[in-house]
């Protein structure tokens, strides 16, 4: 009994955390989407799904989104691991920890200002101007989805570096070995031991990158200028520019359910991938 | 291809010796791991590498296995040089000290994977058959479809072991196997490993710094000291000659007594003990007068007496061990030994009580004189 007292005691900061800065904001939400647009901007509560039937307007947010984010979130795999493994296995102990740091050094400036260092060297005078030089003309790469691609793989890689390198550095060397000594080539060693085994982190990683990128913003209005938006830029555009809160609750409630869904998904197929019993910690 | 012929104990006379190490030295750095080691593996035999924590038994072993290259010297398998084959190309197994069992793979899929290595690829019908043979070997028919983390601490050694046997290698190495097993299990294991080999007539070679396990277990024990052979032999040479004072206090237990050579005649020596005794050892090396000389007694060659003659001592402390009783006994200037009493001694002469005065003597064909170490 008393046991049972102190597990509340436990959870009581983070449930009320919770339920302050989420629960109840996200009930607030759900109330407004189905409300209408107040003359003075603002929203009037109703229980209408007029709001619901405008989502069309805003196709392009979310085909962006929905289209970025998977193919951002491979992308950042791909360069990841790479990175991951060879700071879990091949470098020298002794700097492994240097290296790490490294990795989240960029976190220590902000990602407004990292982007704007990007918009140069994506704008004409960086890269394009340096392509013109050696003789390919007429590349334009800022504004494009491209350019956000590259802005949100580079802003989100740590994140997907850190937990690939954690189930690697975790993975015990033995089983390497034992695998080498049963004739396994190394390459073969790496399919059927490394990589099942770094599975959780990878599902993590992927995880955290996806879920953050279907929310972001900041990226695609510096890099994309306008022309690539994300649902994030849809939101920020309906609650603070044009005030029309009803239509943006609208957009946010279906861009949580369209998150759910996807994630549900992705945990059924990572589940079904097999990987051992308590390895894929984050689910 | 399906079956390979596999070396009997009759071979062993052949002296084709199946695994070699030829003045390997293996150095990490400044450390020294294993220094100019020089040993010829005989095919079916079942050897053991027998020292203290940190003497170079697993780096030994790792070189036979292909995981590191000496820094000097040759390893040989089957009369060919190895040092630059890699492990997945060597015809060997090793059964690891904590097993190293795939997490993410079924007891089956463990055991198949080395198979399923082999190109052109076995078909899947005769891997499935090979490792439910290699199960059966191990006891675990029945196991194939459990999680490596469902199995017990014996069961997993099992799978690690059958893991190995499966691919038929030529040599199979064990690196401590028991060392993680509770002592009943452990003794249970030695048999069925013993068993195992002689079925299989694969050479096995046992690291271990289990003494018992090494003297009941193998046909010849090679015992290591800071990366340096000190001594092979079968169990029994080792016991009864000893060349140093280490092998002797390693195989068994001894009762050391320093002194000096004042004369020899054969093999026998004339050692002055530090109280002024006289005794006489046989002597396996040369010695010279006036030289160091250590002489060991085994306890079950001691005789205690109540009569004169020998080395005064009384006794401190008696332990009924059924066939035999052991004596702690002290003397004056030599210190403590022991002594092992058997059970008739006992009927005849009545139990020694401890604080009795006694005198303790011994044959002098059975005390040794031994490089001191
Ligand atoms: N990879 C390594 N790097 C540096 N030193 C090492 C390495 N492997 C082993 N050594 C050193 O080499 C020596 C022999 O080690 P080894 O593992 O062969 O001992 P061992 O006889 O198997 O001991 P144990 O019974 O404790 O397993 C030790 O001093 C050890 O510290
Ligand atoms: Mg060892």
């Amino acid at each position: 009994m008393k046991q049972n007292k102190r597990n509340w005691l436990l959870l009581a900061p983070a449930g009320t955390w919770f339920l302050v800065m989420l629960i109840i904001p996200l009930s607030v939400v759900l109330i407004f989407s189905f409300g209408e647009r107040a003359p003075s901007g603002g929203v009037v509560l109703a229980l209408s799904l007029e709001q619901y039937a405008n989502l069309p307007a805003r196709w392009t947010a979310f085909k962006n989104t929905m289209t970025l984010a998977p193919i951002g979130t491979l992308a950042a795999l791909l360069i990841a691991y790479p990175l991951a493994y060879f700071l879990a296995v091949k470098v020298n102990p002794k700097w492994k920890t240097i290296l790490l740091v490294l990795v989240i050094v960029p976190f220590w400036t902000s990602i407004l200002i990292r982007s704007y260092a990007w918009i140069f060297l994506l704008g004409g005078r960086g890269l394009p101007a340096l392509l013109d030089w050696i003789g390919i003309e007429g590349v334009r790469l800022i504004n494009t989805p491209f350019a956000v691609l590259v802005g949100i793989v580079y802003g989100y890689l740590p994140l997907m570096v850190f937990p690939i390198f954690v189930s690697l550095d975790r993975l015990d060397k033995r089983l390497l070995e034992a695998a080498s000594d049963l004739g396994a080539s190394r390459w073969n060693a790496f399919l059927q031991i490394t990589l099942p085994l770094s599975i959780p982190g990878i599902a993590t990683g992927c995880m955290l990158v996806f879920i953050l990128l279907m929310g972001e913003f900041l990226i695609p209005a510096l890099l994309g200028g306008g022309k690539v938006f994300f649902v994030g830029n849809a939101l920020v555009d309906l609650f603070l520019q044009s005030r029309n809160w009803a239509f943006g609750s609208a957009v946010a409630v279906t861009l949580v359910v369209v998150m759910l869904i996807t994630v549900t998904i992705y945990m059924r197929l990572i589940a079904r991938l097999g990987a051992s019993r308590d390895d894929v910690a984050i689910m | 291809m399906e079956s390979v012929q596999y070396a009997t104990k009759t071979d062993l006379v052949s002296g084709n010796a199946i695994a070699e190490l030829r003045g390997v030295t293996k150095r990490y750095g400044s450390v020294l791991a294993a220094s100019d080691l020089d040993l010829a593996i005989e095919p079916g035999e079942f050897l053991s590498f027998l020292g203290p924590s940190g003497c170079g038994k697993t780096t030994a072993l790792r070189m036979l296995a292909g995981f590191e290259t000496p820094t000097e010297g040759q390893v040989l398998l089957d009369g060919e040089v190895v040092n630059d084959v890699d492990a997945h190309h060597r015809p060997v197994n090793m059964v690891f000290q904590q097993y190293a069992l795939f997490p993410h793979m079924t007891v089956a899929q463990n055991i198949g994977y080395g198979l399923r290595q082999i190109r052109p690829r076995i078909p899947k019908e005769q891997i499935n058959e090979r490792v439910g043979k290699a199960l059966a070997t191990v006891r675990l028919a029945g196991f194939e479809d459990r999680r490596i983390w469902e199995m017990s601490g014996g069961q997993q050694q099992r799978v690690a072991l059958a893991r190995a046997i499966v691919n038929e290698p030529k040599l199979l190495l064990l690196d401590e196997p028991m060392a993680a097993l509770d002592r009943k299990l452990r003794k249970e294991m030695q048999i069925e490993l013993q068993d195992l080999q002689r079925e299989l007539g694969i050479t096995f070679v046992l690291v271990t710094h289990d003494q018992e396990e090494a003297l009941s277990m193998s046909d010849r024990i090679c015992i290591m000291r800071d990366g340096r052979i000190v001594q092979i032999g079968s169990p029994q040479e080792l016991y009864d000659t000893p060349k140093s004072r280490y092998v002797a206090d390693f195989v068994g237990t001894s009762n050391f007594f320093d002194g000096k050579v004042v004369g020899y005649q054969g093999d026998l020596v004339s050692v002055r003990l530090s109280d002024g005794t006289v005794v006489e050892a046989r002597s396996l090396h040369q010695v010279a007068d006036g030289q160091d000389a250590c002489v060991s007694v085994r306890p079950e060659q001691m005789r205690l007496s109540r009569e004169e003659g020998g080395l005064p001592v009384h006794v401190h402390n008696r332990i009924f061990l059924g066939e035999h009783t052991e004596y702690l006994v002290t003397h004056a200037i030599l210190g403590e030994f022991l002594v092992l009493s058997p059970r008739q001694t006992e009927m005849n002469d009545g139990p020694f009580n401890a604080g009795e005065s006694l005198t303790v003597s011994w044959d002098a064909g059975t005390a040794l004189v031994l490089e001191q170490e």
